[in-house]
């Protein structure tokens, strides 16, 4: 039917203003999105009636868990140390790929939360993007996963010949190469940390894959998009306030089982939002952009219609949160509300998973004689049935703005 | 009878050490060497086509050097002549070729009158005729053999493990394909027509290593032919479909060579080696592979990684198999050639390393299509280059003009450039890959209307009073004011007579004016106690609804209402009622309510509730505790109802000048005004809290927000917690101090409504609005979406469609006519 948009549309902007309730047809309508609504905004219209309340407690609070989020200074280390070398590695293959023909070398990239600087404790996997010149086989993630053991099983003996005091307190236990599941990459370990090297190929590459013999083009894609999205972060992220922003979410992400869907890119580009991206264009202080963060996902920010954040490492106009489907935007929306209703409450304490737990998002709890009912989804899933009008809200609700 | 020659002579041509450079070795006149055999039962068909050919070619010799006069008198046979001529003079070959053509064109099929044997051994092939075998060793795969042969002999390619068939000179890369080919037909027909022709069999043992020792071979005659009478089956022989014809290509190319073939033909013409015919054919891949393993020896094997093993269950290897290309092979050394091979790197090329280097097959086309690349790139480079000149020479005079312009600009403005600018700069663009993730700000295209705007609408039309109603309420208040005006002339009369008659400027008492009027009064002495009456609440702010039949009035006195005064109004009411209106109106007066209550009998029955009121009473507020007070009159009425009364009057004002210019707003608040009647728990949020959110939710949204735009954005301001403790609150802007307009909800009432607010946020974006505004969900638009699909359900259920048809059409008529 897109045909005949052009037609449509005239037809439309003509006969609009003889139909009882104007407009054109459904589908042949533009899609504009919705703003939704943004306190700091549009402050302004929203000057005080009352004194700001304390929020000293909730500040500390916050930074508190941030700091039990932040890895340990050895964690830190130890993760830098099997990165360096594993970056070492390849970059010689990338320099002098003499001794390795399974496949050519074309960059590797750092990516993730440790190259952004916003890995969480306890998960102490880096991640390592190489970009093969030539086409992904499996065969040649293999080879390079063979090529790189033995070179690390090469640099083993240098260590060895540490003095063994040293050694015993290092006590640095073998590094093992395994290969990723399906053969997409493989991972660096020694225990303390691991490395994860994710194959991909240069772009032209992605037309020519043969689904039996490549890894998988949309996969390959997804990381080189995480390559985009580190460099993106490195220009705009910078921010300690942001960063501290992400480790909270994703530890909220990671407990509450309503924002599971958030992936890792939307949450980065909410806290950069959230904290940057206001009128006087100062970053906000954690304890506002925080509650900023749960008061936009409440306010619908990624719910179909709304404008939301338009992802800004994609061409065309693509809303980061269409990667969720309608009951995940409805789960984190209401998820967050709820939140929201309890954190104003003064519920912080099991927001921040210092006290109580997760049940706070989906059963009743009291606040200071408050009764805070947990939010209910509101989406249905359309009727079989009338499929035409279902699939024209699919259009609507999915539509990007084509 | 001359003997055909012996075995020597015949594996001759393979002994052959001459190495000529292909290129020369392909131009020389192949055809008139010694290795020729003519196999004929009888000579004169040979002469009848000799004499015949050859005056064909000679005519045009004439003009040709002597040094082709000698060629043809050394020349034996009618075949090196021609070819001889046909390598001479270049002016003339052409018309030797319409010679030829003419000559030989006629059917292949017709057998020569004697049939003759002729031989190739290159190919090993027999020929039907002189004709035939002639185009035959024009022929280009007749040459291309040849030349291999040349070529690949002294190179010594068909090295260790190769199996090789002596009879057919067939070189095998495996043991199976070996047998493969001592099974096929060619080898049969090969072996057949050797022993008819008596000639010697080599053993069906393969050759395993080049076997075929070089020795060097009598070099045959040049230009020899041998014609061999063969007396039994010359016809089954004859059959045999190997027949070349010339191409006109093939002379062309000859015609071109000439001159080097002048320095080269005549002295030596050589016997030339060639390879058989049935190489090629035998297996295309192998010769595909082999073919070009000759100049990839330097060639490293890519790919080992895909060959798998398959092992038998002994686990030795028995055979393997190449991803790549889908292929088998039963032993290492065809994969080690199969993995240097030409089809193996291309496919390697194209599904592992885009830049392996493959070589490419010089062939004509592909030349041609390369060329024409390469020709049209530099047209386009050509292109761009002139119109980036242009594009240069075009900005070098802008920059020119804007630095002009720039400054004169500048000057006229009286400063660098305007700091909102730099606003937009130093935030608009983040790099040119790397945009703001933020939306845009509000854009200035009006959004057509959506399902939510219809829902919007069609509940706003139901919720909006009738002609009735809205007639009713009109009656009545402003017989009201009619009446309150006349009451306030009585009693303003009354006064005067009691002191003094003061001028009296009673027409002015007017609704909107009563301000002014007020100040008026102010100025000389006022006397007249109602100054003057104003709509306030949904009446002044046009909020009424369906069903929603009491308005309000004000009324404005010059000193604190009282008790008495209050009566004296109600007392005096109905009578000036009665003069105004023929209605009958019912007045009550509820002094608890600082109020009069006028209530009609009619269906629908509207009332009216006229507030007595003064800005004495909100001044006082502020100098509480001093002895103001004391001067209040006994029977004061009720203070906080008159400071609502006029908080109520402030309200009317700000609504009208804030809100009723924005588009949905009006509309919104009636929406929300029904949801809070229709839902308890919407209750608590007052209608000036719920009027003045709206207001800042509509008004912060951008220029033009259509109604569903607009419902869901206050549902969104609500959502995200503007109510809840913590929250900013309302701020009044109606009153003196900061007040919270929401102060008086419970945290409970706040968490309860923001719950609400949620859960309907959702709801309308799940496109569940209806249930939000509580009616039925609208059917999609009529000419939504599947209107074009609609004929094909029609066809499923055909029978008694036709109205509908006949109705669509109609829509589509009335369309296109609009």
């Amino acid at each position: 039917m897109r045909p005949n948009r052009g037609r449509a549309g005239l037809r439309g902007g003509i006969r609009g203003p003889i139909r009882p309730f104007g407009g054109p047809p459904g589908p042949f309508r533009p899609f504009i999105p919705h703003i939704p609504f943004d306190l700091v905004q549009c402050e302004n219209a929203f000057p005080r009636a009352k004194a700001a309340p304390e929020e000293k407690a909730f500040t500390d609070a916050l930074l508190k868990r941030h700091t039990d989020l932040t890895p340990s200074s050895a964690e830190q280390a130890s993760i830098l140390a099997l990165v360096t070398k594993v970056q070492g590695i390849l970059d010689n293959l990338v320099i002098a790929p003499a001794g390795f023909e399974a496949a050519t070398l074309e960059e590797v990239r750092q990516v993730g939360s440790f190259k952004k600087g916003t890995m969480t404790a306890g998960r102490n996997v880096a991640d390592i993007v190489v970009m093969f010149k030539t086409l992904p086989t499996k065969e040649a993630v293999t080879a390079l996963a063979n090529k790189v053991s033995d070179e690390l099983k090469l640099q083993e003996p240098h260590e060895e010949a540490v003095p063994p005091r040293k050694r015993v307190a290092q006590n640095t236990p073998k590094t093992v190469v395994s290969l990723l599941p399906n053969e997409t990459g493989f991972q660096v370990s020694n225990g303390e940390a691991s490395v994860q090297c994710l194959v991909t190929t240069i772009p032209p590459n992605l037309k020519k894959l043969d689904a039996d013999l490549h890894l998988d083009g949309k996969m390959m894609n997804g990381r080189l998009a995480a390559i985009r999205h580190a460099r993106w972060f490195e220009e705009n992220g910078q921010h300690s306030s942001v960063k501290v922003l992400i480790r909270l979410l994703r530890d909220l992400k990671n407990r509450f089982e309503g924002f599971s869907p958030l992936t890792p890119w939307i949450i980065d580009l909410l806290a950069h939002f959230a904290v940057v991206n206001n009128p006087s264009r100062q970053p906000l202080p954690i304890n506002q952009a925080f509650k900023r963060a749960l008061q936009m996902l409440a306010a619908g920010f990624f719910l179909p219609g709304s404008v939301g954040i338009t992802d800004p490492c994609e061409q065309g106009t693509i809303r980061v949160h269409t990667v969720m489907t309608l009951e995940q935007q409805d789960q984190v929306c209401f998820t967050s509300q709820t939140l929201l209703r309890v954190l104003s409450h003064g519920g912080y304490k099991q927001i921040l998973g210092m006290e109580g737990n997760a049940s706070i998002a989906t059963e009743m709890s009291v606040w200071e004689g408050v009764m805070v009912t947990p939010s209910d989804k509101a989406y249905e899933k359309p009727p079989e049935k009338k499929d035409d009008q279902e699939e024209e809200m699919e259009d609507e609700l999915d539509g990007e703005s084509s | 009878k001359p003997a055909f020659s012996t075995g020597a002579t015949f594996a001759g041509p393979q002994r052959q050490p001459t190495v000529a450079p292909p290129k020369a070795q392909q131009a020389l006149p192949v055809s008139s060497t010694g290795t020729s055999y003519v196999y004929s039962s009888t000579t004169p068909a040979v002469t009848t086509y000799s004499t015949s050919g050859y005056t064909a070619t000679t005519t045009p010799q004439s003009s040709i050097s002597s040094y082709d006069a000698a060629l043809y008198s050394a020349a034996t046979s009618y075949y090196s002549q021609q070819q001889q001529g046909k390598t001479g003079g270049g002016p003339s070959w052409m018309l030797k070729k319409a010679a030829t053509g003419n000559q030989f064109k006629p059917k292949p099929k017709g057998p020569p009158k004697a049939p003759q044997l002729h031989y190739c051994d290159v190919c090993k092939i027999s020929c039907a005729g002189p004709q035939t075998y002639r185009e035959h060793l024009e022929g280009q795969k007749h040459k291309k053999k040849e030349a291999a042969l040349k070529v690949s002999q002294p190179t010594g390619r068909q090295s260790h493990n190769q199996m090789r068939c002596e009879l057919c000179d067939v070189t095998c890369t495996g043991q199976d394909a070996y047998a493969a080919h001592i099974r096929g037909a060619k080898h049969q027909k090969v072996v057949k027509l050797h022993t008819k022709l008596g000639k010697p069999i080599p053993s069906a043992e393969p050759v395993v290593t080049p076997a075929v020792v070089s020795k060097p071979a009598a070099k045959p005659v040049p230009g020899k032919t041998v014609v061999v009478q063969s007396n039994t089956a010359a016809k089954k022989v004859l059959a045999a479909p190997k027949i070349n014809f010339v191409g006109g290509t093939q002379l062309k190319s000859l015609g071109g060579k000439t001159e080097e073939i002048k320095t080269t033909t005549a002295a030596v013409p050589t016997a030339t080696s060639t390879s058989s015919d049935t190489q090629a054919s035998l297996s295309d891949d192998e010769g595909d592979d082999a073919g070009n393993s000759g100049a990839e020896k330097d060639v490293s094997p890519v790919g080992h990684e895909y060959i798998e093993e398959i092992k038998n269950d002994i686990g030795k290897t028995v055979s393997f198999n190449c991803k790549l290309c889908d292929c088998k092979f039963n032993d290492p050394n065809a994969k080690e050639m199969h993995l240097k091979g030409r089809r193996h790197r291309l496919q390697y090329k194209k599904k592992v390393d885009p830049n392996l280097q493959v070589e490419v097959k010089p062939s004509i086309r592909v030349r041609k299509i390369q060329e024409d690349k390469l020709r049209r790139q530099a047209q386009k480079e050509e292109f761009w280059r002139r119109k980036e000149q242009q594009e240069r020479l075009r900005e070098e005079m802008r920059m020119e003009d804007e630095i002009y312009w720039g400054h004169r600009r500048m000057e006229m403005m009286g400063g660098p450039i305007p700091p909102d600018f730099m606003e937009w700069q130093r935030f608009g663009p983040m790099g040119p890959m790397m945009r703001a993730p933020f939306p845009m700000h509000p854009m200035h295209v009006r959004r057509p209307d959506s399902s939510d705007d219809r829902h919007v609408m069609t509940k706003h039309h139901s919720i909006y009073p009738t002609e009735e109603e809205l007639q009713a309420v009109q009656n009545i208040v402003s017989a009201c004011e009619k009446a309150l005006k006349l009451v306030s002339d009585t009693l303003a009369d009354n006064e005067s007579k009691d002191k003094i008659p003061e001028k009296t400027d009673k027409k002015n008492v007017k609704t909107e004016e009563s301000d002014k009027d007020g100040e008026k009064k102010e100025d000389g002495i006022s006397t007249r106690v109602l100054k003057g009456v104003m709509r306030v609440g949904v009446l002044a702010k046009g909020l009424l609804l369906h069903g929603d039949l009491n308005v309000n009035l004000v009324v404005l006195c010059s000193e604190k209402p009282t008790r008495t005064l209050l009566e004296q109004v109600a007392d005096a009411l109905p009578k000036q009622l009665a003069t105004v209106t023929s209605e009958e109106l019912d007045v009550r007066r509820c002094v608890e309510e600082a109020a009069i209550i006028v209530r009609s009998d009619l269906e629908p029955s509207a009332t009216c509730t006229i507030t007595l009121t003064s800005p004495i009473m909100r001044e006082s507020n502020l100098t509480e505790g001093e002895t103001v007070n004391v001067k209040d009159p006994p029977d004061v009425l009720d203070r906080q109802k008159c400071l609502d009364a006029l908080a109520a009057l402030r309200h009317a004002k700000w609504f009208q000048a804030r809100a009723n210019g924005l588009p949905s707003c009006v509309i919104i608040i009636r929406i929300l005004r029904d949801l809070c009647q229709r839902v308890p728990a919407w209750t608590p949020l007052n209608e000036w809290a719920m009027e003045l959110l709206v207001e800042k939710c509509v008004s912060t949204g951008g220029a033009t927000m259509a109604p569903g735009d607009s419902l869901r954005r206050v549902f969104e301001c609500i959502a995200s917690g503007i109510i809840l403790p913590g929250g900013p609150g309302l701020y009044d802007p109606c009153e003196k101090e900061a007040y919270d307009v929401t102060a008086t909800l419970t945290n409970q009432q706040r968490e309860d409504i923001t719950a609400l607010a949620q859960h309907a946020l959702r709801l309308i974006a799940f496109r569940q609005i209806h249930k939000v505004l509580g009616m039925d969900p609208l059917p999609a638009p009529r000419f939504s979406a599947k209107r074009f699909n609609n004929r094909k359900r029609r066809h499923t259920n055909s029978a008694g469609e036709d109205g509908g048809e006949k109705k669509d059409r109609k829509e589509k008529e009335s369309e296109i006519a609009a």
